[in-house]
């Protein structure tokens, strides 16, 4: 059988998803990053080789979400592609006649709206936190309540309390003000919910026409808090989705355009990637005032890939060579890779 | 006197041409770096348009490198950017800088001081003949510029090997910093015409077209916008840029005016028929011309906070809609991360790509 593989390595989580030529999902996997994308994907790997059918040849790959390249690099992608394309195609796949794409993620949200199976126009915010997974996420540990529980307890709340939601730091002390008022947690918990539609709705639907149905996914539309703030913002006017496949979109998109691709022969490295050691380094350039940090991926010692290069001197030879002549190797910041 | 002035794409080219002739050293200041911005978004008030910051930090590594004089041009009232030079005038004297201000504004606001300010400009002596001739040369430099980096842009999907695109052009720039006659001049654009046209093209022609628009400063400067043409280009998408500072400089003076820009005036006029300032109208005007053209899709380009373009942008929404011709706003400042930009421009270009896919699949049932 032949099966294609979606990579999304993200802020926060990373997810694969195994696919057959009809894009039905044969396993998923939904891991956190934790700053180390290069073993989340070695973990997912694992994960997807161990439940790979029976007579399952992988003949595609497809990479998306912010460690894209990365990824590319690592597991041998036929094709990697923008996070937001991804997500379209999945949500087109998944409800055909979708008109509006709401995706939460951990580090930023973006909003899509599609015409006849057609993206149409797109917004991204990618510099506030407001608006995004991570702030429900510090402000779950604020409150000393698991993000699982977040948006069951928001359902409990009788009534309402409003958040300033506009900036991350504020909201806080805003909510340590309301708890003072004597509010309880789940009437908090609902407020901030709705804060971050709000803020969503504000930062990135700005006279666009938001017409249903709307598909929401990404990691936050697990809380069922927000699905309902987003039901009340509507008034309940505008038929709102939420996918069961909700958390692995971007992966699944990113397998669905691998098998559009079509590639004659994969790129695809074999779950053996597992076993090879990569490292990231990275030095800073100081040949100009611009000081490029230069960040490289070595397998097995040799240099697979580089980033971070403004003006195109550094190339994986150029770095070779220049490791080779001057054995600065010892002396260079060995810091991890951290993907935003 | 050695004087230093703002980066503007190849201002430095241009008036690395027409100083020597006058007898006036120039100090170009270094590349735009990240360090030019630091410098300039230390100093500078917070809020600012970038185009200051970035010109503030090109001027102190200009004094830095051992310049007395800065050149700087006004213009009462386009937009904030009339007083760019006064307000950077008194923060480089609030930190000590012992420099000489030349800030050039438009006749329109007086003749005497525009005149005053030529003056110290070509060196004191003015003998109009001498510096019409160095005019003249470093008005063709100037065009031949644009028209280098028209071709960068057009030819960047269409050659086989972009290195040697980049390679021609930037040889062709180069020498021209070392033209001293008209007749050097026209041998290094013959050069480069013939160079670029042996350059080997792909066979396929129906590349996705974009049209950039925007404010002068962001829309042209490569080292500032992330390169978004060259991201354009690599995509495989043919790029034409709207803006150009010698059309700007054309309509400045009221018996030349540019044509082009006259035009897009006139397009624009059923959707913006004021003067919002900057380059409002043009970018309205730009838009509508791309979508007669048939372009795929344009690319705003502006200054955070800029509030001509934020005009322009609430009008363009309309223009996107009746043209059904999609605009990706990008604002570009300090704080802009590289990451968010490309993600976006890459969908972007993947939401043209499959608009056309579409329409194609739409006109064959």
């Amino acid at each position: 059988m032949e099966l294609y593989l979606g990579v999304d390595v993200g802020s926060v989580t990373t997810k694969l998803v195994l696919m057959d030529k009809k894009k039905k999902i044969w396993a998923s996997c939904y891991l956190k990053t934790s700053g180390d994308p290069v073993l989340a994907l070695k973990e997912g790997l694992t994960y997807i080789e161990d439940h790979l059918p029976r007579g399952g040849e992988i003949v595609g790959v497809g990479t998306t979400g912010s460690a894209r390249h990365l990824a590319g690099v690592v597991v041998g992608a036929d094709i990697v592609k923008n996070e937001i394309t991804a997500h379209a195609v999945a949500a087109i796949t998944r409800v055909p006649e979708v008109r509006t794409v709401f995706e939460i993620g951990g580090q930023d949200s973006k909003l899509i709206l599609i015409r006849e199976g057609v993206v149409e126009d797109f917004a991204m915010n990618t510099i506030c936190a407001a608006g995004t997974g991570s702030f429900l996420e510090h402000q779950a540990v604020r409150l000393n309540v698991p993000i699982e529980e977040f948006g069951k307890l928001a359902l409990q709340a009788e009534q309402s309390v409003r958040i300033a939601g506009r900036c991350t730091v504020f909201a806080e002390s805003d909510m340590i003000h309301k708890q003072q008022l004597g509010f309880a947690k789940p009437e908090i918990i609902k407020g901030l919910c709705e804060s971050l539609v709000r803020n969503f709705m504000n930062n990135l639907a700005t006279g666009k026409t938001i017409e249903d149905p709307i598909v929401f996914q990404g990691g936050v539309a697990a809380n069922q808090g927000i699905v309902q703030a987003f039901r009340d913002f509507f008034q309940g006017k505008k038929k709102i989705v939420v996918p069961p496949e909700h958390g692995v979109m971007g992966a699944w998109g990113a397998a669905i355009l691998a098998m559009e691709y079509a590639p004659q022969e994969t790129a695809f490295q074999g779950f053996e990637v597992v076993n090879r050691v990569f490292e990231n380094r990275s030095f800073t350039c100081g040949d100009c005032p611009n000081g490029c940090e230069v960040v490289f991926l070595k397998e097995e010692g040799v240099i697979k890939a580089l980033w971070g290069s403004r003006c195109g001197k550094w190339t994986p030879e150029t770095v070779g060579q220049k490791f080779a002549e001057s054995k600065l190797e010892e002396k260079t910041d060995q810091r991890e890779l951290s993907v935003s | 006197m050695r004087a230093t002035f703002p980066h503007l794409l190849h201002l430095d080219i241009v008036l690395g041409i027409l100083y020597p002739t006058l007898g006036v050293e120039i100090v170009p200041p270094p590349p735009i770096t990240s360090r030019t911005i630091e410098i300039g978004v230390e100093h500078a008030p917070q809020n600012a348009c970038f185009p200051l910051k970035v010109t503030l930090g090109n001027f102190v590594e200009g004094i830095e490198r051992g310049a007395d004089t800065v050149f700087m041009a006004g213009g009462v009232g386009p937009c904030r950017f009339g007083y760019y030079g006064q307000i950077q005038k008194i923060i480089l004297e609030d930190l000590g800088y012992d420099v000489q201000f030349v800030l050039i504004d438009h006749p329109r606001f007086g003749w005497r001081p525009f005149f005053q300010a030529l003056k110290t400009m070509a060196g004191g002596r003015f003998s109009f003949p001498r510096v019409k001739k160095a005019v003249s040369l470093a008005w063709k430099a100037l065009v031949f510029t644009e028209e280098l980096e028209t071709q960068r842009r057009a030819l960047r999907c269409q050659v086989v090997n972009r290195a040697e695109l980049d390679m021609v052009i930037d040889g062709a720039l180069q020498s021209l910093r070392k033209v001293e006659s008209g007749s050097e001049f026209e041998r290094i654009k013959k050069e480069a015409w013939s160079d670029l046209s042996a350059l080997e093209r792909k066979k396929e022609n129906n590349f996705l077209k974009v049209g950039i628009v925007g404010e002068i400063y962001i829309a042209q400067e490569t080292r500032i916008n992330f390169q978004v043409e060259k991201l354009l280009g690599d995509l495989g998408v043919y790029v034409h840029n709207s803006v150009s500072t010698a059309q700007y400089v054309l309509n400045t003076f009221p018996v030349l005016k540019s044509k082009e820009k006259l035009e897009a005036w006139e397009l624009a006029r059923p959707y913006l028929k004021r003067f919002v300032g900057g380059e409002g109208i043009d970018t309205v005007g730009s838009t509508i011309r791309y979508a007669q053209e048939g372009f795929d899709g344009v690319v705003h380009l502006y200054p955070f906070t800029c509030m001509p373009e934020i005009v322009a942008k609430s009008v363009l929404t309309q223009v996107s809609r009746d043209f059904d011709l999609p605009v990706l706003h990008l604002a570009i400042d300090e704080h802009a991360g590289e990451a968010g930009l490309v993600t976006r421009v890459e969908a972007f270009v993947d939401v043209l790509e499959r608009r056309r896919k579409y329409w194609k699949k739409a006109e064959g049932e």
